[in-house]
């Protein structure tokens, strides 16, 4: 990892800076020394709670109706249920999202493209399996095309079952998730 | 009091240099803070009047019932989330277009005045750099963000950004000629192109004297805000977020937030060309005397950003097309007309 | 009127010997197996001479005891008379093959295209014949065949190479056996769906030009299908639709669960709509078992029915107004939070928001409430004062009529010969609905009218869907002055198995003519049920109607049709 990652400059430049020193020491060593130390205090003290805090008060879902439970989403987030009363609103990029709701069945078709979009979705992230369907393939359990346990591809956080769950369970889920960030059992080797 | 002024007088009489200095320095800083605080206000009151639109009650569960601290759990959670730079992206452009859109409102604040201290019988305008033709300035680099918006997209490598950038800048050339337009009509009436002697011109209001030219600047204003129905270049069901699809963590805050810096600051502007800025009846309360001219501005303020809000809950979105149409074909001839009629008006008075 | 008998007789005499092992059931069905020679001939004379302008779909059926496979062209017309023709096509098991229709009905291809993947059935003179709603590798596992056992499959086990993907899980591919090849009819390469790279270079003629996904994951798709639009600068200049990302093989569970449990599955086809697709499946088999409903339970079906329409269309409008306002718009909230009254009307009755099961072979499963009759009075002409108001509201925006007027217009001709289905054919103008149609339960007796449009645009689209929601509120005002007191089941007793037979049944679904072809061979579970959704056929039009068009107004055309590609996809 060089300058380059963190600043935007040419490689001729980056080369040229990693040899720069400072108290005797490279440069680029003791930026990365202080940013690790830095992280280490954030990861101690009272910080980490505020912004958990944040975390947990500002969950962006990513809009993505796949099977019934879709359904039920779209009114979660509208206003009988109102999920942005939780700082909970939709987005429709995965950047711009904390959680992935799976909401209904996972097909052979679909996981490729659903595996991306998880990936593309900055850290820290969480995600929530809805409905039967996600949790253990639920009715289609014996399809040829569903994928029956969505656990083994995603590390799920929540589980909300029913087929459909209602949308008074999507909320509990969501303030389920939201003890889960404050807790700090959010976190995870990756 | 007399003495501590009698101090400074000397002090920049002593070291203009320095004394210049020091006063950009902390006009700088309590700009920075009363616009960035301001466009919290009105992300806030966004997302509230928003819900209350909808039927919704939208955010209630940090800071109270009316979900004040939402937007400082957006900001942490924006501040530590992973910075992404997918692959592929032009880096430098991409790094820097959140700190062009918020280095583009800084200019803007810096010639807008916030508003008058009414001190002894006279208006002192608060205001950081009182140049000339702040008016037409300013209108100049409230467009900034456009350029910002084309460096996002063009550098995100995506095709939804690259779209969204095309819209933005078909859409601000065609809205920037009308809305420059405008305020020159204002200025003919004025006398100036200065934002304080046009407030201070105003005994009747523009918005009564010119109403063509105040609806024209408010659409285009609207426009150059990227609000519904001129959102094309982030139009979230066609082309996901546009310009912003590949921003995450605070570099997309970033650019959220200049949107409303802008919005902000573009409402400012409306009241102070066309609503009569800072006048108003003076209120016979000492002290309050002092900062009544304020008070009627930021309820001028208020007026137009709840007005636009209002707008994005009962409008349908325009396509791009449609709207340099509007742009090219009606508002521009429509600004000519109302520039012949300022001239008219703006002479027989004079 | 044209009726079934006077059908197979004008097939007789022009082609003799051509029609084997005939059957008229009633007036409105004939049943015909056709010399396999002989198929284009019979379809081009009954489009031709005997008003036959409706292709509804196809099934193909794997009879492994007969050893033959079997297809089942189902011919209906629009609205010229009311005669379903069943044609069969046999084909030996071993090397199955017909003709493809598809150079007669543009709407064949995808039939087709799904019988092809799925019992492995080839079709002669198909232009594109690649999978549609299964991925590459599981082409040539031939799920719906009978002697598929699972995926990845266990006796077959010796088929399936193992491909491991870099995400660390294991695919399987199932390429053309030695002996398939050897018998000469199964080329050694599958036809594969295009990759998007190999699309790029076919189609992109210009720098000016590019390929933008819209799905799987797209704030315009109601479930996941992949729109892929060829785009210069703003115009969509040519578009490619590929389905089948939630396909969950609904037609093969429903085979491997008993008669009773199939209602679950109903449910689940589409989730808006589960009590017409209840209603659909349930009266199949009933006509099967030659059962009578009573009259109260005919009611009340038709009470839940309508009701479920109100909500789906007033999804389905919602969701719309998002697409071309933003989720700011504040109406589409309004409809979300008046469909809650709606279902919560249903949910009094059935107990569920979105899958009921509320349906039983020869009846429901329980009573109306008490009281549901008080609360439907109240809450109905509150609605159909707030409908009238979102009516006036699109009427009267002109930014709305800028958008929507001329946008993804289909002419009557079109729409028939492409086979839209619902509120996307009637907005051209053709009164084509099944409640008149093929009348069933106490539709008869019920005065509505068909809602018609004159335009066929998207503006149209969503006005007939507000109208009908008007319709169906009077409809179900009149089962309310009319509902008789009385038994909510059948007398007679419903066998675990059902005897063996055969029957084709079509309600009206949200989204239009919603068929099932259930076939029983006698025992406790169906030994097929071809399920011929409504969005599956307007789905095909979508990308035609694309070309030309702006990216905004292709987001426009798609949320206007209404989609649930969980029914298309099944």
């Amino acid at each position: 990892m060089g300058i380059s990652d963190v600043i935007p400059v040419p490689v001729a430049i980056d080369e040229e800076i990693e040899k720069w020193t400072i108290f005797g020491q490279p440069v680029a060593e003791v930026w990365f020394t202080t940013t690790e130390k830095i992280h280490q205090i954030i990861q101690m003290g009272p910080i980490k709670n505020i912004f958990n805090w944040g975390r947990k008060n500002s969950v962006y879902f990513l809009m993505q109706p796949m099977g019934c439970c879709g359904v039920e989403m779209f009114v979660f987030g509208a206003a009988p249920y109102d999920s942005d009363r939780f700082g909970c609103i939709p987005r429709n990029t995965p950047r711009q999202t904390d959680v992935m709701i799976i909401s209904g069945y996972l097909t052979r078709k679909y996981l490729p493209v659903f595996k991306n979009l998880w990936e593309q979705m900055p850290e820290p992230k969480w995600c929530i399996a809805i409905g039967e369907c996600a949790i253990s393939g639920g009715p289609f359990y014996d399809s040829y095309n569903i994928v029956q346990n969505t656990g083994d591809y995603f590390p799920i956080d929540v589980y909300i079952p029913g087929c459909p769950p209602r949308p008074e369970q999507f909320l509990e889920g969501l303030i389920n998730l939201q003890e889960k960030i404050k807790q700090r059992k959010d976190l995870r080797e990756y | 009091m007399d003495g501590l002024i009698e101090i400074i007088t000397a002090f920049a009489a002593q070291e203009p240099g320095i004394f210049a200095l020091i006063i950009g320095i902390i006009g700088a800083a309590v700009l920075s803070a009363v616009v960035n605080v301001g466009a919290m206000a009105v992300i806030w009151a966004d997302r509230k009047v928003m819900s209350d639109f909808c039927n919704r009650f939208g955010p209630n569960r940090v800071g109270g019932r009316w979900g004040i601290l939402q937007l400082g759990a957006d900001a942490i959670k924006l501040f530590t989330k992973e910075d992404v730079i997918p692959a592929g992206v032009d880096k430098g452009v991409y790094v820097w277009a959140p700190i062009v859109a918020s280095a583009g409102t800084m200019l803007v604040a810096a010639a807008i005045p916030f508003g008058a201290l009414h001190i002894g019988g006279k208006d002192y305008p608060l205001v950081v750099a009182n140049m000339d033709i702040s008016a037409f300035y300013v209108e100049a680099a409230l467009s900034i963000m456009s350029i910002a918006v084309f460096m996002a997209g063009y550098s995100s490598n995506n095709k939804y950004s690259i779209l969204g950038a095309f819209r933005g800048m078909a859409r601000m050339i065609a809205y920037e000629v009308p809305m420059g337009v405008c305020v020159i009509s204002v200025a003919v009436m004025a006398h100036s192109l200065n934002l304080v002697e046009i407030v201070q011109s105003q005994t009747v209001w523009y918005a009564f004297a010119q109403p063509l030219g105040f609806i024209i600047f408010l659409i285009a204003l609207v426009t150059d805000l990227g609000r519904i129905p001129f959102d094309q270049s982030e139009a979230e069901e066609e082309i996901i977020c546009g310009y912003n699809t590949e921003y995450s963590g605070i570099r997309w805050g970033l650019l959220y937030f200049q949107e409303y810096n802008n919005f902000l600051l573009g409402s400012i502007l409306v009241s102070l060309l066309f609503l009569g800025g800072w006048h108003g009846p003076i209120i016979p309360i000492p002290l309050l005397d002092m900062i009544s001219p304020m008070i009627w501005l930021v309820m001028k303020v208020v007026i137009v950003i709840w007005f636009i809000i209002l707008v994005r809950a009962a409008l349908f979105r325009l396509r791009i097309d449609q709207v340099t149409d509007l742009g090219w074909k009606w508002m521009l001839p429509l600004s000519l007309v109302n520039l012949g009629w300022a001239v008219i008006i703006g002479s027989y008075f004079a | 009127m044209t009726t079934a008998s006077e059908v197979l007789s004008s097939i007789q005499s022009a082609f003799p010997g051509a029609v084997s092992d005939a059957r008229v059931e009633s007036d409105r069905r004939l049943w015909a197996t056709i010399d396999s020679n002989k198929i284009l001939d019979v379809c081009k004379h009954l489009t031709n001479k005997l008003n036959f302008d409706h292709y509804s779909g196809s099934a193909g059926i794997d009879w492994i005891a007969r050893n033959e496979m079997e297809v089942v062209e189902i011919m209906a017309s629009h609205g010229a008379h009311q005669v379903v023709a069943m044609l069969k096509v046999k084909t030996p098991r071993a090397n199955p093959s017909v003709k493809s229709l598809t150079g007669l009905y543009w709407n064949a291809s995808w039939y087709e295209r799904e019988i092809w993947e799925m019992l492995g059935i080839n079709f002669e003179g198909h232009p594109e014949l690649y999978p549609l709603l299964l991925s590459d590798p599981l082409v040539g596992v031939w799920p719906w065949r009978k002697d598929f056992k699972g995926y990845p499959d266990y006796t077959t086990g010796e088929r399936a190479v193992a491909i491991p993907t870099p995400d660390g899980y294991t695919e399987y591919s199932f390429p053309p056996t030695q002996a398939e090849i050897e018998a000469g009819t199964v080329p050694t390469e599958r036809p594969k769906y295009p990759t998007f790279l190999e699309r790029e270079t076919r189609e992109i003629k210009s720098d000016s030009e590019m390929i933008m996904h819209l799905g799987p994951q797209h704030a315009m798709v109601p479930g996941p299908f992949l729109l892929d639009v060829l785009v210069e600068g703003e115009r969509v200049k040519k578009a490619f639709l590929d389905i089948g990302y939630i396909h969950k093989g609904i037609e093969k569970i429903m085979e491997n669960r008993t008669w009773l449990q199939d209602i679950v599955y109903t449910d689940r086809m589409c989730y808006v709509a589960s009590l017409s697709n209840n209603e659909c499946y349930c009266g199949a088999v009933e006509k099967i078992l030659g059962l009578e409903v009573p009259e109260r339970a005919q009611y009340i079906r038709v009470i839940l029915e309508e009701l479920s329409r109100i909500q789906s269309h007033l999804i389905g409008t919602g969701e719309f107004l998002t697409l071309i306002a933003g989720v700011g718009f504040a109406p589409w909230q309004y409809m979300i939070m008046d469909r809650e009254r709606i279902i919560s009307l249903i949910e009094s009755v059935t107990g569920a928001r979105l899958t009921h099961t509320f349906v039983r072979f020869g009846g429901v499963r329980n009573d109306l409430p008490d009281g549901f009759a008080e609360q439907c009075k109240k809450d109905l002409p509150y609605m159909r004062s707030r409908i009238e108001e979102f009516i006036e509201l699109f009427a009267q925006d002109p930014i709305y009529h800028a958008r929507m007027e001329n946008v993804g217009s289909i002419s009557p001709e079109t729409g028939k010969r492409m086979g839209c289905a619902g509120p996307v054919l009637r907005a051209t103008g053709v009164a084509y609905d099944m409640r008149k149609e093929d009348p069933i339960l106490v539709y008869p007796d019920l005065d509505f009218k068909v809602i018609t449009g004159t335009r066929g645009d998207s503006a149209d689209r969503i006005d007939v869907r507000m109208r009908e929601i008007l319709e169906s509120i009077h409809i179900i005002e009149q089962c309310l002055d009319r509902i008789p007191s009385g038994p909510i089941k059948t007398e007679a007793k419903i066998p675990k198995k059902v005897p063996a037979g055969e029957a084709y049944y079509r309600v009206e679904d949200p989204r239009g003519e919603m068929g099932m072809y259930v076939i029983s061979d006698g025992g406790d579970k169906p030994y097929r049920v071809k399920v011929r959704g409504p969005f599956y056929a307007t789905f095909q039009t979508l990308t035609p109607l694309l070309e030309g068009t702006y990216i905004a107004d292709a987001v426009a055309i798609a949320g206007s049709m209404d989609g649930c590609p969980s029914e298309s996809d099944r």
